[in-house]
């Protein structure tokens, strides 16, 4: 995937198959993308496979193209972030993640689609592009990386890499039906991933196979200069033994049949292969997506307010004064749901309400950590699902059924299952486990604090008895060259 | 949140909203907002916030001067630009 010809041939094989899927806002590999385009002579700022002294270049450890979600910095490319707001802004540097990547050998192959800001569950709120579930083009990906996870599923690229705020690597994982890791907080530098909510999102990444997932982590984790929250993760995950005992969660949990009834399959498999099962309570559970959303949206409407129309992004045509080019420029430039999500943290953190939401909310958050410190020491990892439902209708397909359908509260509800881990700041894992109604089913394992390859181990356990599938109108690229390029 | 509250809150955060597009947001926002009493449900007595569930203190970079490289592209990105200075509208 190195020289010109395959390149081409390869952005060619993406730009066909995505037609209709819609996973892609950018297709490119840009000159100046790999790397800080050696600035100053550092190694890691060289493109992959170019020695700056003259040495041999290392073998390349992740020889792959990547998709990159277009909230994460490249160097050369746009970063949209899914907003007419910065619909022209062309990215002057590169997330250390994808730095990394790129100096063990990936190749960026282009930016996907994503809710504006990463504010959305199903890939609709933006009005740059439309990203449809590659199984059945009337539903949903889920959001907001659900360019990234409809790429994967689609078989145009074996990894991708997302951003989780409150669920949005998993659940469009679950959607789609790929692997989809939100690593422990810190563990992957945010440098170069434009802040939402900056106590609780990570990047992250979606892959076709668990050993790629893995790797990939491996390679773009670990302390970095310029995130001051980035951390090293101990070597030995936090603790040498392998997992033994997977919490699952009882009771009426609010799902769709084939979600419960795969949530129980799921559940019968990892027995079988030995693990034991250990049903355990989540009391907060019910308190998890109010105070997710309150101290997401106050952290949304600090991060926001840097968008005014005067060093960058949108400007309007005319303005009488400096105030009326910023009220302008964010009026007409930020979409609904962004305004939303803006006016609702700034009321929680107005004088006098801070108390009832804001604080309360991080309160909650610390009853949060407790609750699952102490499950943690019954269990090694808990079994939850990611979603209620499987993939729901698009709102603008007219044959889907009006039963399936997700208004937009009712979306924010249900990140109950996934807000969990960005409030306590946890490692989990969306893994492929089955098909219904021709859609995806996908599970979550969570851990405690850098249990990432006890996630993976018991994924690739998973794996065995619940193979990872792909849509039948996708095809990987050596099926395409054998077939001859779509010729 | 009635519809003073809505546009003192806008007019906050920025925002002109005119008399559709508040109509349009108040359901949404007094929606999420009732949403978020629930809260006031759990016992939080003598619990302290949480701010960072990871973060126990803070790093900083060194305290000298460094050159930004990144400075010409940055600028580029600007929309009205005279010299090396970013043009906005008229203060007064």
């Amino acid at each position: 995937m190195t020289d010109t010809e395959s390149l081409e041939e390869y952005l060619a094989f993406i730009r066909h198959q995505d037609r209709e899927t819609g996973s892609f806002l950018e297709i490119a590999v840009r000159p100046g993308a790999a790397g800080a385009a050696g600035a100053t002579g550092d190694p890691a700022e060289h493109p992959a496979g170019e020695s700056p002294e003259g040495s041999p270049p290392p073998p390349p450890r992740l020889p792959l193209p990547l998709a990159v979600k277009d909230n994460i910095a490249v160097r050369g490319y746009r970063l949209t972030c899914g907003s007419s707001m910065l619909e022209n802004l062309v990215s002057p540097y590169t997330a250390t993640a994808v730095e990394r990547l790129e100096r063990a050998g990936a190749r960026v192959v282009g930016k996907t689609n994503l809710d504006e800001f990463g504010m959305g569950s199903a890939t609709e709120n933006t009005p740059l592009g439309r990203t449809v579930n590659p199984w059945n083009h009337d539903f949903v990906a889920g959001g907001s990386s659900g360019g990234s996870a409809a790429a994967v599923a689609q078989q145009l690229v074996p990894v991708a890499l997302g951003s989780d705020t409150g669920g949005s690597i998993r659940q469009p994982a679950a959607f789609c039906g790929v692997y989809g890791l939100k690593p422990t907080y810190g563990t992957v530098s945010r440098y170069g991933l434009v802040a939402y909510a900056s106590s609780l999102e990570v990047i992250g990444v979606l892959g076709a196979d668990i050993g790629t997932v893995a790797r990939t982590y491996r390679l773009m984790s670990g302390v970095d200069g310029m995130d001051h929250s980035s951390v090293d993760p101990p070597p030995d995950g936090g603790s040498p033994d392998p997992v033994r005992t997977v919490g699952v969660l009882r009771g009426d949990l609010g799902l769709t049949p084939e979600v419960a009834r795969n949530y129980a399959e799921t559940e019968q498999v990892l027995q079988a292969r030995g693990y034991r099962i250990k049903p355990v309570e989540l009391t907060t559970l019910e308190y998890v997506v109010p105070a997710y959303y309150t101290i997401a949206t106050a952290e949304a409407s600090a991060n926001l307010a840097r968008y005014n129309g005067v060093r960058y992004g949108y400007r309007p045509d005319y303005a009488e004064n400096p105030e009326e080019l910023v009220r302008k420029a964010r009026s007409e430039a930020f979409g609904r749901e962004v305004k939303l999500r803006i006016l609702l943290g700034t009321y929680v953190l107005r004088s006098g309400f801070q108390d009832q939401y804001y604080t309360q909310a991080q309160k909650i958050r610390t009853l949060i950590r407790r609750e699952l410190e102490q499950i943690y020491r019954e269990v090694d990892v808990i079994l939850m699902p990611v979603f209620p439902t499987q993939a729901f209708p698009r709102a603008d397909a007219e044959g889907a059924p009006a039963f399936a359908r997700l208004d937009e509260f009712q979306q924010k509800v249900a990140d109950r299952f996934t807000c969990t881990a960005n409030l306590a700041a946890l490692p989990a894992l969306t893994v492929p486990t089955g098909l219904a109604r021709g859609l995806p089913l996908g599970m979550q394992l969570m851990g405690p604090a850098f249990s990432e390859e006890r996630l993976f181990a018991v994924a690739e356990d998973l794996a065995r008895e619940m193979p990872i599938q792909f849509p039948r109108s996708s095809i990987s690229w050596p099926e395409w060259r054998a077939a001859g390029g779509g010729s | 949140m009635d519809s003073l509250e809505l546009r003192t809150t806008a007019d906050m955060a920025m925002l002109d909203l005119d008399d559709s597009g508040l109509a349009e947001l108040e359901d949404a926002v007094s929606r999420v907002l009732e949403y978020f009493t629930t809260m006031a449900a759990i016992d939080v007595k003598n619990v302290e916030p949480t701010t960072h569930a990871l973060i126990t203190g803070n790093r900083t970079r060194r305290d000298q001067p460094a050159s930004l490289a990144l400075a010409d592209d940055v600028l580029e990105q600007a929309a009205d630009l005279e010299d090396r200075l970013i043009s906005i509208p008229n203060v007064l």
